[in-house]
């Protein structure tokens, strides 16, 4: 499977492509089909990964760092997994119904995906722009994808702010060419490691404006705002994908670790004095939203932001440890809220115009099963024993002990945990026992979801924490391999470079 | 020379901001484009500006520009566009939906207080 | 017996649960068979270790599962752990049993049955845990189904918030005893209790350790109730009855003591346990025992009795000697012993008359004297009464309380005098139950005429009456063995010789146990005054009441706080992401090593040409700015900027960039126009003054920066690898536009990435507009009048000819500026004029076009080139050139990329005509209506 790095870009792009041209009939089973196909593309490539190995895809058959290589590490292996299981759940709960509510919306969906795993597996930072910029325009199609007011708004924000973060980084990217003179994550990570005194400053600066485009993406406070707005406006399966849409900036944070950013004399020591603090905020941030919260769908927003701030606090510490613990806690959080999402759809409809409002409704029809989802990801997204989200944050909790602010990263987390807890009881309370007996099961304005696919759905993704936390000991052990793997930097240089890289560069002006 | 481009450059960008921070949509789609002039060219000159030629590999051509900022460029530039198309539309959207083109949907009145919805 | 058996012992409540889940189906009778099997079982897998641990033995059993991270399957089963697991599954069996009697005959119990045996198999994993962090988990489990089971008669308002008070409370304990457990283990250097329970001394002396002992006490006063922890527990009452008996009195309350006995080698014998365990266990044992009294609900009652034994408990592990730690377990098992047997009492009481009101119940003795008698038995207990189990662990508590080695002279008499008290109190609550239930025939106006219960629903009392006399009597020979072992898990050394016997003659303790018989008698006597001065002076609220209103008000708070952080207004937002960039930005340069702005290089002469340019850019951008509310002049304006910069490409050697930025530039400006047709033309200025000097000022720094940041980069020289490029252009790429082949060959990717990026632009349009109505502003650019003549005579033949310059612009692209990008916006250009020219309708009946397609067409043929390289085995995108000579355009070098470029050229076309479409129709849609999805 020489080809296999490219597929998961290639196989979006190309269901895209059909979807444009072929009838209408059948646009939901071409989806679904490419959808499955990833999953298996995925599958291969995480067992290809396994062994250690960096598979290194040549485009256009020209040389690194010359042109643009495709890396399918450990790491970008992983990402690409959790996003075509959380897509699979996303795309079977829409092609329920809400993929008809307007135009466009599987090729759209698709080339999300396109976009989302060419971030992942790219190692040119230039490349990885464009991809960015795939993925953000087709979150916006999809974001905006039934309209509404409340839609208009938050999409509004949400494209002017990212096409402010893409024009940072666009001048982020203007410098590091113009002083490193390459875009090849590799040869960058060569070029950094000797950039003269005189210029370490500029470089430096140019990695910072890096930094927080990165952070833009991952909503860190007060980088955040934005995202409760558009993640609760936006439709249940396109909320649901979007859970993995903060992790992109996460990932590439990480990522940056392969260029060297916390060990090159240049870029040491760029986020430690900052961003644990930050990223505590963001957990506080988070945790308030969820307590204020009037709707079920805005406290799993804020719950993103809970998972934003627990991984960039163990991120910002930097050692192999705190990645590791960080990689096992990204998948499960990112496969929970994105259930959450779909779930809370679920309820919303079972509820008819009371919607998800965290208040007494009508009684549900079907409470038993929708409750047991519940409890599931409720405990899993809480952190309480005994899912992976537990075991998640004991993992974080340990790896950041001895470093700085890491009591307070504790105090952060277990507090956080309790509300949360707290929170999801009041609205469990709400919508499972506080029955209103005067208002009958209503006319629902729009039928209940309780199609085969989009109860598949819901339990492939209700099912990943459980799972996660069965398989935690194969699962934790990737995910440590990941963060060695990615901590040791040279495999990665070596098999993009070769094991002694010959880069000819010429000196301008 | 370096000096007064510099200059330009900052003075495209400080223009580009300001307009991306006021409250109507339109002020906005014309501040980032003047932004993207700007950032266009900053890319533009990571490859300095000495050179005499375009990047044309034809025979004895000599002190040819560097050709990467400029592939680079011309990538943003189309991306750029796109973008802009899109918010345009999106403006326009909204303006249907909301029956304003400000930017948050109404002019600032203090709306119910931070709930995420 | 192999150790895995625990994994056994510890499972069979967990597979109990689906089992029950199943059985229910065929009728409540079979789930209680399941629940009763799966305790059972787990009973008959205890049975074979008891001999051994009696022995003083210790079974652990170990499977390591994430040992990096401490988290290991490990088991211990010791004395304590035994005492539990019997009491655990031994009163389950019994609670199952009356259960089934007791929840009325509609509800089929498989849900009750279910989320009992998950509370069992919680509290076994906490009895029986060896890592620690598996303790935690478990520990959990049973705060998590006593959340569910208080909340189990959802209808009643009263259960769903206790349940959550309960959660808040247990649970967050919970946190606080794991970030206890991980210093402890990061202390010790080890999740295994087996390890840590031998390293005391070195967790007392450590700097961490009054932490440490905080946050485990957290936990543990939580969980068993202590003040002022202890609120959750009265308002759990209104679970079930068989809940209250079994977890809130017989179990799960005793977790916190049990964490207490579990860690007491390693955390107890200092001065700040004494103070703080037996401080908190003194103050809840009175506390408790004087609120009893005051309850007239009788399951109050017996929930205000149970702190105040919890806090007994508490108190003697306190005291930091060893035989008061005895005294603990034998008051653990006595307590749940009478304790279930009461509350069990109460339910049928219940049950029976329909309420539990003490002041509506009375001289039940005549109507149920087997019961009434059972009761008696367990409220004399409960009293301490001589001949029964609670008067033994009673005297052995006074007994500590004699000559404590921390209270010495005067004190010495305080600790004894303060137990009295304690005692008289309890006395006085057990006479009241007793008194007021069973005789007393003062005010009986009883819902219902009681009788006595169906025998099985009794026989649970039965047992453990029995076993109340049986202890009570014959202590060594019945609790003995059992006792002596816990207490050695407890020590975790020898225990000290003790004598089981009722009687020790007469001495101080006895005597301090007639004196707490008369005074609590007495003080009954004497209770009608205290009652009127508590309703005269303590109007209390309910304390579930005020965690609803705590919970309400942190809600409040919490909106109050997101509304002053979030505005939900966007320019804030950009304020905030420009100001966090420039901040992070300057931060950077400061602590990087020092370097000056200017770098090594010549700043290079200014030519005349430049500073015209600059100005004129200057002139443009400050226009845009200030007239940017006339928004027809600030396009004008805008556009001159853009000229600008595309001429300075042009002056820089950069001729692609130039045609394209010029051509995109005309497109752009159009689609503003159309745009601008429905929006307001001129905007009012509303921002505030200050408003627009902050924006001001960020922009400024913001230009600034980047003003900076560029210099920087300019005077400085770099190593880059586009060298590559240009040499390799022709010879690999087989085109000499080195910037072209790059677009296409080298980094063909990019390429495919952007035509990607504006067909989904074009899409998203699309998408968004379709349907869209929207009214023309007054004043709006009026292309919908009638068109010129000349114009559109002028327009026609413009297209062929349109299109034969761009395939030229497209065939040379390859070698010389050009290529598919600009001379598909050339042909769209042309094409959008007929629609300047001949207007939408025109246009649209000519140009039938459906754009989606040729986007995917475009895409498709561009994807198409790149996959063709795999035929040839090699990667995607790979090209190959050659010459050909074809009539009239003269021979060229034609290579596989073009193929790609057709594409990129079709995508274009395709992109910005459907924008264009879109945008020209929305002023007729009502002619034409959006037809559905196509």
């Amino acid at each position: 499977m020489t080809h296999a790095p490219v597929l998961p870009i290639l196989l979006p792009m190309a269901a895209a492509i059909a979807l444009l041209l072929l009838p209408a009939a059948n646009r939901r089973a071409v989806a679904l089909v490419s959808m499955l196909t990833q999953l298996v593309v995925a599958g291969l490539l995480l067992v290809m990964a396994d062994d250690g190995t960096v598979h290194v895809y040549r485009l256009g058959d020209w040389p690194a760092p010359y042109g643009i290589v495709l890396v399918a590490d450990r790491l970008a292996a992983l990402m690409v997994a959790v996003t075509s299981v959380l897509g699979l759940a996303a795309l079977a709960h829409a092609c329920a119904g809400s993929d008809r509510d307007g135009r466009h919306f599987h090729p759209l969906f698709q080339l999300q995906l396109a976009g989302l795993n060419g971030a992942f597996l790219t190692g040119d930072i230039f490349n990885l722009f464009v991809f960015f910029e795939i993925l953000l325009l087709a979150s916006y199609g999809l974001l905006m994808h039934g309209g509404g007011s409340a839609r208009a708004r938050a999409g509004i924000a949400y494209v002017v702010l990212n096409l402010a973060g893409s024009a940072l980084f666009l001048i982020a990217l203007g410098l590091v060419y113009g002083t490193l003179g390459t875009l090849n994550l590799a040869d960058i990570a060569v070029v950094l490691a000797q950039v003269p005194q005189a210029d370490q400053a500029l470089v430096r600066t140019a990695a910072a404006l890096l930094v927080a485009v990165f952070l833009l993406k991952a909503a860190l406070l007060p980088l955040s705002f934005w995202l409760p707005h558009v993640y609760t406006a936006a439709g249940a399966p396109v909320a649901a994908l979007f859970a993995v849409m903060t992790k992109v900036g996460v990932y590439a944070l990480l990522r940056l670790e392969v260029i060297g950013l916390s060990g090159a004399p240049a870029t040491a020591g760029l986020l430690q004095p900052w961003l644990p603090l930050l990223a505590l905020l963001t957990i506080a941030a988070g945790t308030i939203g969820a307590l204020a919260a009037r709707r079920l769908a805005g406290v799993v927003a804020n719950l993103v932001l809970v998972s934003t701030g627990t991984l960039l606090a163990a991120i910002a510490v930097g050692t192999p440890t705190t990645t590791a613990a960080a990689l096992y806690y990204l998948p499960h959080t990112t496969l929970v809220t994105g259930g959450l999402f779909l779930l809370v759809d679920h309820l919303a409809r079972e509820r008819g115009p009371k919607g998800d409002t965290i208040d007494n409704g009508p009684p549900l029809p079907r409470a038993l099963p929708l409750g047991a989802a519940f409890l599931v990801l409720a405990v899993a997204v809480s952190g309480v024993p005994p899912l992976s989200g537990f075991l998640g944050k004991v993992m974080v909790m340990q790896a950041v002990r001895d470093a700085p602010m890491g009591g307070w990263i504790w105090a952060a987390l277990l507090v956080s945990s309790l509300v949360v807890a707290l929170v999801l009881a009041r609205a469990a309370s709400a919508f499972f026992w506080e029955a209103a007996p005067d208002e009958p099961p209503a006319a629902q304005a729009e039928p209940a979801l309780t199609g085969r696919r989009t109860v598949a759905a819901l339990l492939l993704l209700v099912a990943a924490s459980p799972l996660l936390t069965l398989a935690a000991v194969p699962v934790a052990a990737y995910a440590r391999a990941t963060a060695d793997q990615l901590h040791a930097r040279q495999p990665y240089i070596a098999a993009v470079l070769g094991a002694k890289p010959d880069v000819q560069r010429e000196r301008r002006p | 020379m370096a000096l007064l481009v510099s200059a330009a450059i900052g003075l495209l960008t400080a223009c580009g901001l300001y307009l991306l921070l006021r409250p109507r949509v339109f002020s906005v789609i014309l501040g980032l484009t003047l932004l993207s002039y700007a950032v266009n060219a900053l890319i533009f000159l990571g490859g300095r500006l000495s050179a005499t030629a375009a990047p044309l590999a034809l025979p004895g051509a000599v002190g040819l520009a560097d050709p990467l900022p400029q592939a680079l460029v011309l990538t943003a530039i189309v991306i750029g566009f796109g973008m802009t198309a899109y918010l345009v539309a999106l403006a326009l959207r909204a303006k249907g939906e909301t029956g304003t083109d400000h930017v948050d949907g109404a002019p600032p009145t203090d709306t119910p207080p931070g709930r995420a919805e | 017996m192999s150790p895995h058996a625990l994994a056994a012992l510890l499972l069979a409540p967990f597979l109990g649960v689906p089992l029950v889940l199943l059985l229910q189906a065929r009728g409540r009778r079979w789930a209680a068979w399941g629940a009763a099997g799966a305790m059972a079982a787990g009973l008959a897998i205890l049975a074979p270790f008891v001999s051994a641990v009696l022995h003083g033995g210790t079974v652990v059993m170990r499977w390591p599962w994430l040992p990096e991270w401490g988290m290991d399957v490990a088991l211990r089963l010791d004395g304590l752990g035994l005492l539990f697991a019997g009491l655990i599954l031994g009163i389950g069996l019994l609670i199952v049993l009356y259960a089934a009697y007791y929840l009325p005959m509609n509800d089929r119990l498989g849900r009750f049955y279910a989320m009992l045996l998950a509370f069992a198999g919680g509290m076994l994993g906490v009895a029986l845990a060896e890592n620690m962090l598996l303790l935690v988990v478990f520990w959990e489990i049973t705060s998590l189904s006593s959340f569910l089971l208080i909340a189990y008669w959802s209808d009643s308002r009263e259960a769903r918030v206790a349940a959550r008070m309960a959660l808040a409370v247990t649970g967050g304990g919970g946190l606080a005893l794991l970030a206890g457990v991980l210093l402890l283990a990061h202390v010790a250097g080890s999740f295994e209790l087996s390890e840590v329970l031998a390293r005391g001394d070195l967790v007392r002396d450590h700097a961490l350790y009054p932490v440490i002992l905080v946050l485990v006490l957290l936990g543990a006063f939580t969980k068993s109730a202590q003040f002022p922890f202890h609120f959750w527990l009265p308002n759990a009452m209104a679970a079930p009855t068989p809940v209250s008996a079994y977890l809130h009195s017989a179990t799960m309350v005793k977790a916190g003591v049990f964490l207490l006995a579990r860690f007491y080698p390693v955390l107890a014998e200092t001065d700040l346990w004494l103070v703080l365990v037996g401080g908190t266990g003194a103050v809840t044992f009175v506390y408790g025992a004087y609120v009893a009294l005051l309850k007239n609900d009788l399951k109050g009652l017996l929930a205000y009795s149970t702190i105040s034994h919890l806090g007994l408990i508490t108190l003697l592990l306190g005291l930091n000697t060893p035989m008061a730690a005895v005294a603990a377990v034998f008051h653990i098992i006595n307590h749940a012993i009478f304790k279930a047997s009461l509350f069990i009492a109460a339910g049928i009481i219940d049950h029976e008359c329909g309420t539990r009101d003490m002041r509506r119940l009375g001289g039940l003795f005549r109507f149920m004297p087997w019961t009434a008698t059972l009761a008696i038995v367990a409220a004399g207990s409960m009293a301490g009464v001589p001949l029964l189990n609670g008067f033994l662990s009673k005297e052995m508590f006074f007994v500590e309380t004699i000559n404590h080695p921390a209270f010495f002279g005067a004190m010495g008499y305080a600790l004894p005098a303060f137990a009295t008290l304690a005692g008289m109190l309890s006395v006085a609550y057990s006479a009241r139950f007793v008194h007021e239930v069973f005789f007393s025939a003062a005010t009986a106006d009883m819902p219902r005429t009681p009788h006595e219960p169906p025998r099985w629903m009794r026989l649970p009392v039965d047992v453990l009456v029995a076993l109340v006399l049986l202890v009570g009597l014959l202590p060594q020979w019945t609790v003995g063995p059992i006792l002596t072992a816990a207490s050695a898990a407890v020590l975790q050394a020898d225990v000290p010789p003790f004598k089981l016997a009722i009687w020790h003659g007469f001495n101080m303790p006895l005597a301090m146990s007639a004196a707490a018989l008369v005074g609590g008698l007495l003080y009954y006597r004497r209770r009608h005054a205290l009652f009127a001065l508590h309703a005269r002076f303590l109007p209390r609220l309910a304390s579930q009441v005020a965690f609803e209103r705590a919970y309400r008000i942190a809600e409040f708070a919490a909106m109050r706080l997101m509304a002053l952080a979030d505005r939900r207004s966007l320019p804030t937002y950009l304020a905030l992401f420009l100001g966090f960039t420039v901040v992070l930005g300057a931060w950077a340069w400061h602590s990087a090593t020092p370097s000056s702005l200017a770098g090594p290089l010549p700043w290079g002469e200014t030519d005349p040409v430049t500073w015209v340019g600059v100005a004129l850019l200057a002139i443009g951008a400050l226009g845009t700015v200030l007239l940017h509310r006339q928004r027809l002049i600030a396009l004008v304006f805008m556009s001159v900027a853009g000229l600008v910069v595309s001429l300075a490409f042009l002056r820089f050697a950069a001729p692609d960039l130039a045609l394209t930025q010029l051509s995109v530039e005309v497109v752009t400006i159009v689609l503003l126009l159309m745009a601008l047709r429905y929006l307001p033309q001129e905007a009012v200025a509303e921002s505030s003054p200050a408003l627009r000097w902050r924006d001001a000022a960020l922009a400024g720094l913001g230009g600034l920066g980047v003003a900076a940041l560029c210099f920087a980069m300019l005077t400085r020289p770099f190593d880059t690898i586009s060298g590559y490029h240009i040499a390799q252009s022709v010879p690999g790429g087989g085109g000499a536009n080195v910037v072209n082949v790059i677009l296409v060959d080298f980094r063909g990717f990019d390429t495919l990435g952007e035509i990607a990026v504006l067909a989904m632009a074009a899409l998203g349009l699309h998408a968004l507009l379709d349907g869209l109505r929207l009214v023309p502003q007054a004043g709006g650019t009026r292309t919908q009048d009638r068109y010129p003549v000349m114009l559109a005579m002028l327009m026609r033949p413009l297209l062929p000819l349109a299109i034969a310059v761009s395939v030229h612009i497209f065939l040379r692209g390859h070698n010389l500026p050009g290529g598919g990008f600009i001379a598909g916006l050339v042909i769209a250009i042309a094409l959008m004029l007929q629609y300047v020219a001949g207007g939408i309708d025109f246009a649209q009946a000519r140009l039938r076009l459906d754009y989606v397609r040729v986007l995917g067409l475009g895409l498709a043929i561009a994807m198409a080139t790149g996959l063709a390289s795999w035929l040839f085995g090699r990667p995607f995108l790979t090209s190959a050139h050659g010459y050909v000579s074809p009539p009239i355009v003269g021979s060229f070098e034609i290579a596989s990329a073009m193929a790609f470029d057709l594409g990129v050229c079709l995508v274009v076309i395709g992109a910005v005509m459907l924008a264009l479409t879109e945008l020209g129709l929305l002023g007729c849609r009502e002619q034409a209506p959006a037809q559905g999805e196509g």
